[in-house]
């Protein structure tokens, strides 16, 4: 693993890709999105970002 | 006896000079300044206590937010002298604050405290959302003199700023028809923040890529949809005729007035799309509506009931009775309610809401020109 790579912004950017495809995905009709399947995916995002970011503080 | 025999007497011991306390900011495990960690050392008193206290008078019309700058200024970090100067400035500085504070006290007990505090709460709010964007974005904790810490404040505006710039300009975006553009620049976005990632610099990114990435995503799943313009639109159609298929507003109070319309006998298809706001049919006592509501985040209350939350679904399709009109609606809201009744708010008075309006009376809030009637 590359010594600056950043865990935490790199799983959030990931995240932001997720969320942008699925926008993508609703705005062409392919999916419904709705807040029961935003809800938790956000979460998920989150979640994600702050224990990458905790992972890599700890070293 | 000379004077060499002579034996030196030792003087009684003096009491060691006690040390003298000084009230500083130490400069470690310090939150922000280091006020309430030095507060709590001079006074042997856990530095918590302070703590919970100064984010309480925060509530108070922003008195704790003053007096932690007015601290700031007036208690010097730990080993730091301070030019004759500096300290006049401080001094003068503290003065300001303490006038404030004046003037805070004077508003919470002439206005009362909670209009003080709704008056201070906004700059209070802002500046601790800057403050905390700024350590989110740059992993600086705020630190130092009031200089430092007003440095982070302006910084931290900067960036709400842009974030605020960013989510507001990709829901308006999202809004109003460009779903798709909206939906590519926010995976353009994710790739950058990925990209500065893989190279050690994004953290940066991540609070502006987000603030852009959520309101599109709660533009779609919302199904906001900012055609038909801003502000309140009422129509009262004085017959048939006039009653028109759809009604639309891209954000705040549709109003359809059907009372004076004399729908014929018969099935009338009627759309209503309201973006962000409220959505209001208003029917006489003959006529049935059948309703096929999609609220993304609020409520539908049709007649006696009501259902809220998010995702709302609401399909309520009675028949008419036998010679009543029946109003097919089909209705769309992104963020708010729809709301189907016999009244409207206004006939209650000048102002008056209809969620402050009086419980409807048994007979009178249901859907009274279908077949079946929903029971209370």
């Amino acid at each position: 693993m590359p010594a600056k790579l950043q865990l935490g912004p790199l799983v959030a950017g990931l995240g932001v890709i997720v969320l942008g495809v699925l926008a993508l995905l609703d705005s062409t009709n392919v999916i419904s999105l709705g807040f029961g399947a935003l809800a938790p995916l956000a979460c998920a995002v989150a979640g994600a970002t702050l224990l990458a970011s905790g992972l890599t503080r700890s070293g | 006896m000379t004077d060499d025999d002579t034996t030196q007497i030792p003087e009684p011991d003096q009491p060691p000079e006690p040390e003298q306390r000084r009230m500083t900011r130490p400069r470690d495990d310090r939150v922000f300044a280091g006020v309430c960690k030095g507060l709590g050392r001079y006074f042997n008193v856990d530095p918590v206590l302070f703590r919970v206290a100064a984010v309480a008078l925060i509530f108070f019309g922003g008195a704790g937010l003053l007096l932690y700058i007015a601290a700031v200024l007036l208690i010097p970090n730990e080993g730091e002298e301070r030019p004759e100067s500096r300290r006049r400035r401080d001094r003068a500085l503290a003065v300001i604050g303490v006038v404030l504070l004046v003037v805070a006290a004077g508003s919470i007990f002439s206005h009362g405290v909670f209009h003080a505090g709704w008056a201070f709460g906004p700059f209070v709010f802002i500046g601790l959302a800057a403050l905390g964007v700024w350590w989110l974005v740059s992993g600086e904790r705020p630190r130092g003199d009031a200089r430092d810490v007003l440095r982070s404040v302006v910084r931290g505006i900067g960036v709400l700023i842009i974030c605020t710039a960013l989510a507001l300009g990709g829901a308006w975006l999202a809004g109003a028809g460009g779903g798709t553009a909206a939906a590519i620049a926010v995976i353009a976005a994710g790739a950058i923040l990925a990209g500065a990632a893989l190279e050690g610099y994004g953290r940066w990114l991540v609070l502006p890529a987000l603030s852009l990435a959520l309101p599109v995503a709660f533009v779609s799943a919302a199904n906001i949809d900012l055609h038909g313009g801003a502000g309140d639109k009422q129509y009262v159609p004085a017959s048939a005729a006039q009653v028109r298929d759809s009604y639309r507003v891209g954000a705040g109070r549709l109003v359809v007035d059907l009372r004076d319309a004399q729908l014929p006998p018969g099935d009338r298809p009627l759309k209503l799309r309201v973006g962000v706001g409220e959505a209001d049919l208003i029917v006489p006592d003959n006529v049935c509506v059948s309703t096929s509501a999609k609220v993304g985040m609020g409520a539908v209350d049709s007649f006696e009931r009501s259902n809220g939350g998010v995702d709302v679904d609401w399909v309520d399709q009675p028949p008419a009775a036998a010679g009543n009109p029946r109003i097919v609606l089909d209705a769309h809201v992104g963020v708010g309610r729809v709301l189907i009744s016999h009244f409207r708010s206004e006939d209650f008075g000048p102002g008056y809401r209809k969620f402050y309006r009086p419980l409807p009376q048994p007979g009178d809030e249901v859907n009274s020109g279908c077949e079946v009637t929903h029971a209370r």
